[in-house]
């Protein structure tokens, strides 16, 4: 950067950066602009615009160009053997919205599914949109128990914020007074099945400390104005969501947060831009700016800001700092505590119960519905009834009923007019719940940066080092045997409990790699997601999480984020960044 | 609505079964078959996915179907199976009534298929959560996803929509009478 001369210089400050465009960075963008803060969002994946950069989003089955959409397996196994990993995420429909692990390369000390994509929206595009609010005692969880270090905020810092989210992104959901499942600002819940309502009525008759509700999930079912004017509308019930949503149905970056950041004119979107490592001003004591790599031309260049904020989710934020040394941080940007990468956490699946019910062939459903039904967790809530002995925290089941289609045992006995016509009938109704289990943060779960293997810009990579322990292992066995107690619960026949295995990762919820804390000490961001170390920096994606609970993450990702930057523009303008 | 995918299979329409339309020219070039095998798999698919009350495997296109998923889709290890599993057919037609398989009547046809599944049915009874591959059981696993998405499969054998707008969860079977495509 020899040459690099004052106009340069200005023309690259703004008020604000964000580094990712997901579902953090996309809030952060949105919270700035609106600000009034000029801000600049540095995605390393290329552009993905709402509606025209989805390709696949209205195609017909016969359209398709693979059986089902089905990606080849010589392509799979050639660009995608992790994503291929969960078995359903990559598909001709969806492949551009996954990463290629060729390209991607990181190195499994263990085995580590590491399922993501790099574009503008990032995984807001794919996400399960499954939005429930982390309660009081996951805040508390950790000080009660001695496990790790204490959440430097409580239920009461967040829950304004949860509020200002949800309204804004529409959530579908039934309020339940759960003190463990926080009710929320929600519009109305789409419909149970007649199985799930059935399933609900005899399973809370025999467990009357369990609920059973629908799946709170960030579709639109009754859009606000606001909603409305940002151009989306109500969820039409394709269920094809990870195509991107022609209808703009469920929150993601790219309909919603983006688009709002747009229209304040002070959006600066910048794709295809790889921040590789934070510039620290050892005068200032701050963070002046990143480094970006050009990931089209290969070109380098160096960004400016009063205030940045890291979004590009648990691992990558935490990788860019770990890459942002200077002989104020040797060991990576702002990780004094030598937190920095480690107590990765996940939700750990893969486990629960199917079963098959009788007594309601005359009956079916109409719509695919992108959502399912919803157990919020029962064990360890802090009374004496629910308290497990052989393990901590606990975990909710998502599930659901139905009626498979033509597509069961495709490659099952018989032949013919019999078994065609058979086929063109709804098969048998099954009903099945999958674990969401908590898993505690361990200091050596962690990441590392790889200097021996480089990607194929020149930089290094991460080495990952997660596994699970004796605490999940018992709980998985809980997960199973209640899931088994449920559907019998219910009457339903022939139950059959399952542990199909889990990886770390498999959840698609990394997170803890830049944990809050009270003591930069112990902690690498404090109580507003600052950087305990250099202030004007904050983390707001998953990296930020002290504790994980067992609901799905990204509604406290964006609330924290939303907080965060009303924390920015405050202390920026009492002159405190 | 299916104009495209009826003409596809025109030449074999009205014809009264597998040893009339095996007699006919093929009225589409395969690209990943040989002619003779394009002949074969047309028939197997009719025979597995025949016309009834809805178009038959042959109407809506599946040997196309099949063909294109040999070409694009199947790695080495399958084309093989299925490749191997053409030839294994028509050897024994021969073995056992002396003609290539298109050329056997409806029912030495359906003999013959009926030992394919009960070898294939023996496979998964004997290790069931991986059964060994057997050809006849992914041949009919593509007769079928090509039949049941194709745009006659899905909308006139099942019931398709593309933009429900509502999810109704508790609907009599008879107001919808079919399985849904997707």
């Amino acid at each position: 950067m020899a040459n690099l001369n004052g106009r340069w210089r200005r023309e690259n400050t703004y008020d604000a950066i964000v580094v990712g465009s997901g579902i953090s960075g996309g809030w952060a963008a949105k919270e700035l602009t609106q600000k009034g803060l000029k801000t600049l969002v540095l995605e390393r994946g290329p552009m993905v615009r709402h509606l025209e950069d989805y390709p696949t989003a209205t195609m017909d089955p016969w359209e398709a160009k693979y059986p089902q959409g089905k990606l080849p397996p010589e392509e799979l196994k050639g660009h995608y053997p992790v994503q291929m990993r969960t078995g359903y995420a990559v598909t001709e429909y969806t492949k551009h919205f996954f990463v290629r692990d060729d390209e991607n390369p990181y190195t499994e000390e263990s085995r580590f599914d590491w399922i993501r994509g790099y574009h503008v929206g990032g995984r807001s595009l794919t996400w399960g949109r499954q939005t429930y609010r982390h309660s009081p005692i996951d805040f508390e969880a950790n000080a009660r128990d001695g496990v790790a270090v204490d959440w430097p905020i409580r239920y009461a810092d967040l829950a304004p914020w949860y509020d200002y989210v949800e309204r804004f992104i529409g959530v579908s959901g039934q309020n339940e007074g759960l003190a463990h499942l926080p009710d929320g600002q929600f519009q109305p819940p789409m419909e149970m099945n007649c199985v799930e309502k059935a399933f609900k009525s005899r399973a809370e008759s025999r467990f009357p400390d369990r609920r059973i509700t629908m799946g709170r999930a960030a579709h639109l079912t009754e859009p606000t104005e606001e909603q409305l004017s940002l151009g989306r509308s109500k969820c039409q019930h394709r269920n094809m969501c990870s195509r991107g949503c022609p209808f703009g149905a469920y929150f993601s970056s790219n309909s919603a947060t983006l688009v709002a950041a747009e229209r304040t004119s002070n959006l600066r979107m910048r794709p295809n831009s790889i921040v590789t490592s934070l510039i620290f001003d050892p005068a200032a004591g701050k963070a002046s700016g990143v480094r970006v790599l050009d990931a089209e031309t290969g070109e380098e260049s160096e960004y400016y800001a009063k205030v940045i904020f890291l979004c590009a989710s648990a691992l990558n934020s935490a990788g860019i700092m770990l890459n942002s040394t200077s002989d104020r941080f040797p060991n990576g940007f702002g990780n004094g505590s030598d937190q920095l990468g480690r107590n990765v956490m996940d939700h750990h699946l893969n486990v629960g119960a199917r079963a098959q019910v009788e007594g309601f062939d005359d009956k079916y459903y109409s719509g695919r519905r992108p959502n399912g039904i919803y157990v919020p967790r029962f064990r360890n809530l802090g009374d004496e009834g629910s308290a497990r002995k052989d393990y901590m925290r606990g975990f909710g089941y998502q599930g659901g009923a139905s009626r498979p289609s033509w597509n069961r045992d495709l490659g099952g006995e018989g032949f013919g007019a019999e078994r065609k016509t058979a086929l063109t009938q709804p098969g048998p109704w099954t009903m099945a719940l999958g674990g969401f289990g908590e898993i505690l943060p361990y200091a050596d779960n962690r990441i590392t940066l790889n200097h021996d293997v480089k990607d194929k810009y020149g930089q290094p990579t991460l080495k990952i080092k997660v596994s699970i322990r004796e605490n999940e292992i018992a709980m998985r066995r809980d997960m199973k045997a209640s899931a088994v107690e449920l559907l019998e619960a219910a009457g339903f026949k022939n139950v059959q409990g399952a542990d199909l295995g889990y990886a770390p990762g498999l959840g698609i919820h990394e997170m803890g790699t830049a944990r809050m804390g009270r003591d930069p000490r112990t902690s690498v961001l404090n109580a507003h997601n600052q950087v305990h170390e250099c202030t004007n920096v904050y983390v707001t994606d998953g990296a930020a999480m002290t504790s994980a609970s067992c609901v799905n993450p990204s509604l406290t990702y964006m609330a924290l984020t939303a907080r965060a930057c009303d924390h920015a523009v405050k202390a920026g303008k009492k002159g405190e960044l | 609505m299916w104009g495209v995918a009826l003409t596809m299979g025109i030449a074999s329409a009205g014809m009264a079964g597998p040893v009339a339309a095996a007699m006919q020219p093929l009225a589409w070039a395969p690209t990943a078959l040989t002619p003779d095998q394009a002949r074969l798999v047309d028939v197997v698919a009719e025979l597995i996915m025949p016309a009834t009350d809805t178009p038959g495997a042959r109407q809506v296109g599946v040997p196309q179907f099949i063909d294109r998923a040999l070409a694009t889709y199947c790695d080495k290890a399958q084309a093989k199976l299925l490749r191997d599993g053409l030839t294994r057919m028509d050897a024994d037609a021969r073995s056992a009534n002396g003609a290539i398989f298109v050329n056997l009547t409806a029912p030495q046809q359906i003999e013959l298929l009926t030992r394919y599944d009960q070898e294939a049915a023996a496979l998964r009874k004997q290790s069931p959560l991986a059964p060994p591959p057997h050809f006849f059981s992914a041949l009919k696993e593509l007769v079928t996803v090509g039949y049941f998405t194709s745009e006659p499969g899905a909308t006139v054998a099942l019931r398709y929509d593309p933009v429900p707008g509502a999810y109704h969860g508790c609907v009599p079977l008879s107001e919808i009478g079919r399985a849904w495509a997707t």
